[in-house]
């Protein structure tokens, strides 16, 4: 026989076996070998990121004095503005934690913010996410929120050393409870991601709305985490519901689509909330179907 | 030169990460800018047939890395279609052929991670052929658009490793 045709065989003989050993191989072992290959691109999507601040630094540096003088005049007003609402909020939390000591009631889950920067986003009908230019170093967790301002931008699925992946709200991984604006009895309705079939924005779906529930007239009605299940802060914005509701087969709830309140793909920065304590489910998202 | 399927697989990273940086801008519209199945090929002409495994392993490696696709799904499919290039180097002896095998060859592989990622998927979907066929349309253009310059650099570097050249009539 050809040596050649030969070698071939026996060549896809071995790939048979090492696909048979990759499947019954223990989990830690693909993991290894997926981290080792998510290491060795990070410090490249470090350099990616960081020439992009260059260019926008050095785009900002060609503006004239006059702009970036008046630039800096509004940013002073602004944050005149904002210094005074942090002492009305510093007030407000101070009775909040008060009256939660009175009533005993259960206090919230208290969250560090670590700002971080977009490294580079990535988006398939499979799944939507981004990565983050911090990582494992700076006390990121998988499951931990990630926002922007007040808005909810996702999830973190994956921590590396000095990376994390973020699934967004769109992304068909992403799960939460939500309320709805205008729903006077703060009915749970459900918003997951689902695979995007279109070249249009992607969008999740809200599931069992109530079929007594009204659109607010005039206004695209808004979406809140209700701060259940620990991972979200409540009262967090996820978007707004996209047109009508309509009735699921089963017929006893409506549903409808979410679009973000945000371009999620055109974030700059965002921030991750860490819980400051571990929650029961965090240990559960370190697992291996957490990918 | 034994260690040349590395030093290629580094030569070959700024394209891909080129491939992401435009599957960035492409964000919004859910599509990837996927060319991982065009640096197979033209490696599979030059280098041994373990190191084209290896190559590819490591080219599918990098891509699966940092998406929720199964472990090895993209990565071993990419072995053995270089298990198979590196067998039948006649078919990618001249440019129409390479070019025939990138287009293929970057379909197949974009399909294969397709198909695995919605296996791994943890909600189902209806109606996705559209976006399907834009992502494997794509994936033709790319992979052919792509694979001159990708090519050229590979053996750029494989000359500069010493690597024989492809031979005219394997």
């Amino acid at each position: 026989m050809d040596p050649n045709r030969q070698g071939a065989r026996a060549s896809y003989v071995a790939l048979l076996i090492f696909v048979a050993l990759w499947i019954l191989v223990p989990s830690a072992v693909r993991r290894f070998n997926r981290e080792a290959f998510v290491e060795f691109q990070a410090p490249a999507l470090h350099l990616l990121g960081k020439s992009r601040e260059l260019a926008t630094f050095w785009e900002k540096k060609s503006r004239s004095v006059e702009e970036m003088a008046a630039a800096g005049r509004d940013l002073a007003r602004i944050n005149a503005a904002l210094e005074i609402q942090i002492h009305k909020f510093e007030d407000i939390r101070r009775e909040n934690v008060r009256l939660r000591e009175i009533t005993r009631y259960n206090v919230p889950a208290e969250y560090m913010s670590v700002v971080a920067r977009v490294a580079t986003r990535d988006s398939s009908s499979w799944w939507q996410r981004i990565v983050i230019r911090k990582g494992r170093n700076d006390g990121i967790r998988p499951g931990a929120p990630v926002v922007f301002g007040n808005t909810v931008v996702g999830r973190v699925t994956a921590v590396h050393l000095t990376t994390s992946e973020v699934d967004l709200v769109t992304s068909p991984g992403f799960r939460c409870t939500a309320y709805l604006e205008g729903d006077d009895q703060n009915h749970i309705v459900l918003v997951n991601g689902v695979a995007s079939n279109s070249l249009g924005t992607a969008k999740a779906r809200v599931s069992v709305i109530p079929r007594d529930y009204f659109m607010p007239a005039g206004q695209p009605a808004r979406v809140f985490t209700t701060g259940m299940g620990g991972v979200f802060p409540s009262r967090l914005m996820l978007g707004y519901l996209d047109g009508g509701t309509y009735a699921t087969q089963v017929g006893n709830f409506k549903e409808s689509l979410l679009m973000p309140s945000r371009d999620l793909y055109n974030l700059q920065e965002v921030s991750v909330l860490v819980p400051l304590h571990q929650n029961p489910g965090e240990a559960l998202m370190q697992g291996d179907q957490f990918q | 030169m034994g260690w040349a399927w590395l030093f290629l697989l580094l030569a070959t990273y700024p394209w891909l990460l080129g491939a992401d940086l435009a599957s960035d801008t492409l964000a919004s519209s859910s599509l990837i800018f996927f060319v991982s199945g065009t640096c197979l090929v033209a490696p599979c002409r030059r280098l041994k047939r373990w190191q084209a495994v290896l190559f590819a392993a490591g080219i599918g490696f990098l891509f699966e890395a940092r998406r929720p696709i199964p472990d090895g799904a993209l990565a071993l499919s990419l072995v053995a279609i270089a298990i198979f290039l590196s067998s039948n180097r006649q078919l990618i002896r001249n440019t129409p052929g390479m070019l025939r095998a990138a287009a293929i060859v970057n379909v197949g592989t974009c399909l294969i991670w397709f198909l695995a990622s919605s296996y791994g998927s943890p909600s189902p979907a209806t109606d996705l052929a559209g976006q399907l066929i834009f992502q494997l349309l794509l994936a033709v253009v790319a992979g052919t658009l792509g694979l001159i310059p990708i090519a050229l650099t590979q053996n750029a570097v494989l000359d500069r490793l010493n690597v024989p050249p492809a031979p005219d009539t394997p």
